[in-house]
């Protein structure tokens, strides 16, 4: 049996982050809504990551399957992508004047993402899935939203639910939800609502969290397009989470049909800070007028990162690759629970693969396999989709099964 | 962002609704009590209704209230929430000759409740005080959470994403209450459920309070190991919404 890890150090910074930022760690990289359960289990703070590995402060080492919750495609720290970044970083970086380097990776996506033709860079996801509705919104003069209940979209107030702290009725007032894979339901929304639905919003697939990933059911894609052409609707594919990781060219073409925008963010530029929404010429000129910018937004660094993480992907195959890894993974895991009598649910595409023990309806037993993996050093969440990058080896494959196996070993003995 | 309907079930349901626990807390109230068999029913119009039931030195709180002795009718969910108020001064449309016992007894009840729920600090530097006041506001807070999850329209929202189950929230190893969620609606019980689909667990009394208090973030305890939660998480996430709202209603 291996021993278990322990977390002073991560605690110890985590007591000085609380009296200065707001709840110690925000977000989804916070142990609340990163549903650390037990908290005890999980380190709060990395001291350096190389591949698929992070170190936590006190030295433990984890293979990471978060990735940074997505960033992290080609392994933390790879050398191609860092010295395009270095290169360029040593010419400038945020500058008064654009580099060219914007024009090559706009270019770079136009050639690669088979619905898009032009692009536009941001920073985080979000700042593209805005601007996607406000670009429907602008082109349509429409005022409605339709999203797949489970969706994620970004923080901004439109993104959120009524009931989030900080927005306002008003704020969320024009979003429909409908139920994912629903056609009919779709169906009847774009007649109660015709002429008024601006956009579609989805992602291309499923992955909300603490259920099952669904995917896209026969016949899905090609409706909601349709519906979408036929009621003048901008379709957009949120691309952010699964983008590059299905298809070099786009989740929409993964699944057979092409968006109208479609949004990039995660694994555009192996961590480098950058999203791109991408589009179909009809929308670019409403795009063009628009007042949509940030301090940071036309930075050359990141647009040298991402050329380079595009190029790498392309060069070694990397959607198949993840693919590949997720699904020898995958087999792994269940076969491995199996072997312990337990029920172990993988579902979505394997490269950004969910996990679920479904013995359990209230999902304790599955957090406790988790923190025993945690704890083991393999770094897994409970109620998130997982992904894979490809500096992931069969031998870092072979010891996660290795420390699931203990891991299912242990909370066996307690049950 | 409230609105008075919502805050007449509240006030019925959970401040009120809290009368019964409160004569198991206090001495005071018991004795209030302790010769009473009486029903007082409230009827709201477009809103609650429900009694307050006394007998054999014990009270507890029923939905029925056409069955009462003394019969409270308010011709709006306002005017209720006025008598909670105090601006409004309610007169029996049944039991007008069973107004002493509104007087000598009810409104003393009352008056301790709200020394309980609007505590001075100086009083809350007693512990024993402290505690029952703590655990008054869980009984409450609970209460609320559900007429709150049923009643109020963004209340509503949180509770359409509430799977079926008990969630069990509870202070410490001692303390447990459930919110059971069938068909997005909310009951609040007031004892430890036998099973439960979720927890959220306040570390100690002292932490509770906070918590009640607003002076502590569930978020940022949740790293400290303060306040624990586990299970159907989106439950608990659900509720911490529902709960960000009594503290608007409860002001």
């Amino acid at each position: 049996m291996r021993e278990t890890y322990t977390y002073d150090k991560s605690r110890e910074a985590f007591a000085r982050a609380m009296k200065v930022i707001p709840s110690g760690i925000y977000g989804h990289l916070g142990p609340a809504e990163g549903c650390y359960t037990p908290v005890e289990a999980f380190p709060f703070y990395s001291s350096k990551a190389e591949g698929p590995y992070v170190w936590d402060l006190d030295g433990n080492r984890f293979i990471d399957y978060m990735c940074a919750y997505g960033p992290n495609v080609l392994g933390y720290n790879d050398p191609d992508v860092d010295a395009a970044a270095a290169e360029q970083r040593a010419l400038g970086d945020c500058t008064t004047l654009p580099s060219t380097k914007m024009v090559d990776f706009a270019e770079l996506l136009v050639d690669t993402v088979a619905s898009a033709d032009w692009a536009f860079f941001a920073k985080n996801g979000g700042d593209v899935t805005t601007l996607a509705v406000m670009t429907a919104r602008a082109y349509t003069h429409r005022k409605k939203i339709v999203f797949f209940k489970g969706y994620y979209h970004g923080v901004a107030p439109w993104t959120q639910k009524i009931d989030y702290a900080g927005v306002i009725p008003e704020d969320v007032m024009h979003n429909i939800y409908v139920n994912w894979n629903d056609l009919d339901e779709l169906e009847a929304v774009f007649k109660k609502y015709k002429g008024e639905i601006a956009a579609v919003i989805s992602q291309p697939y499923m992955h909300g969290n603490f259920m099952d990933n669904v995917l896209p059911a026969d016949g899905f894609w090609k409706e909601v397009r349709r519906l979408c052409t036929e009621n003048g609707t901008v379709l957009v594919v949120d691309d952010v989470r699964a983008g590059f990781r299905l298809d070099i060219a786009g989740s929409d073409h993964y699944f057979g049909f092409e968006a109208d925008l479609i949004c990039f963010c995660k694994a555009l530029a192996n961590g480098y800070n950058v999203s791109a929404l991408c589009g179909k010429n009809f929308l670019k000129n409403t795009v063009s007028g628009m007042s949509y910018t940030g301090s940071y937004w036309l930075s050359a660094v990141p647009f040298a990162a991402g050329i380079a993480c595009i190029n790498k992907m392309k060069r070694i195959g990397a959607p198949q690759i993840l693919i590949e890894k997720g699904t020898k993974l995958k087999e792994g895991l269940i076969a491995t629970a199996n072997k312990h009598g337990f029920d172990l649910r993988v579902t979505g595409v394997p490269s950004l693969f969910y996990l679920r023990i479904a013995d359990d309806p209230t999902l304790m037993l599955h957090q406790e396999w988790i923190a025993e993996c945690v704890k083991r050093g393999v770094f897994f969440t409970n109620h998130h989709n997982h992904f894979i990058n490809a500096a992931l080896t069969d031998a870092d494959i072979a010891e996660t099964l290795d420390i699931a196996d203990e891991a299912f070993a242990v909370v066996k003995k307690r049950h | 962002m409230t609105d008075a309907k919502t805050l007449a079930y509240i006030n019925l349901h959970a401040v009120l609704g809290s009368i019964p626990y409160l004569c198991e807390l206090d001495e005071r109230a018991r004795d209030l009590i302790k010769n009473e068999k009486i029903s007082l029913g409230f009827r709201v119009k477009g809103g609650p209704s429900g009694a307050l039931c006394f007998a054999d030195g014990k009270a507890w709180f029923t939905d029925e209230c056409d069955s009462c002795n003394i019969i409270l009718s308010f011709s709006s969910p306002e005017k209720f929430n006025g008598m909670i108020d105090g601006t409004v001064t309610p007169i029996p449309s049944k039991g007008l000759l069973k107004v002493g016992f509104l007087l000598k007894k009810f409104m003393p009840l009352t008056d301790i409740l709200s020394s309980y729920l609007r505590a001075e600090k100086e009083a809350l530097a007693d512990p024993v005080f402290f505690e029952k006041s703590t655990v008054l506001m869980f009984h409450l807070i609970a209460s609320a959470i559900a007429q709150i999850g049923n009643v109020d329209p963004v209340g509503c929202a949180s509770a359409s994403y509430i799977v079926d189950g008990n969630i069990k929230l509870a202070i410490g190893d001692d303390l447990a209450l459930t919110l059971a969620a069938k068909d997005h609606v909310l009951t609040a019980i007031h004892s430890a459920p036998e099973s439960f689909m979720s927890f959220m667990k306040f570390e100690d009394i002292k932490l509770a309070r906070a918590l009640f208090d607003g002076e502590v973030n569930a978020v940022a305890a949740v790293g400290e190991g303060k306040v624990r939660i586990g299970g159907m998480i989106s439950q608990v996430d659900n509720v911490n919404r529902i709960l960000d709202r009594v503290a608007l209603y409860l002001a």
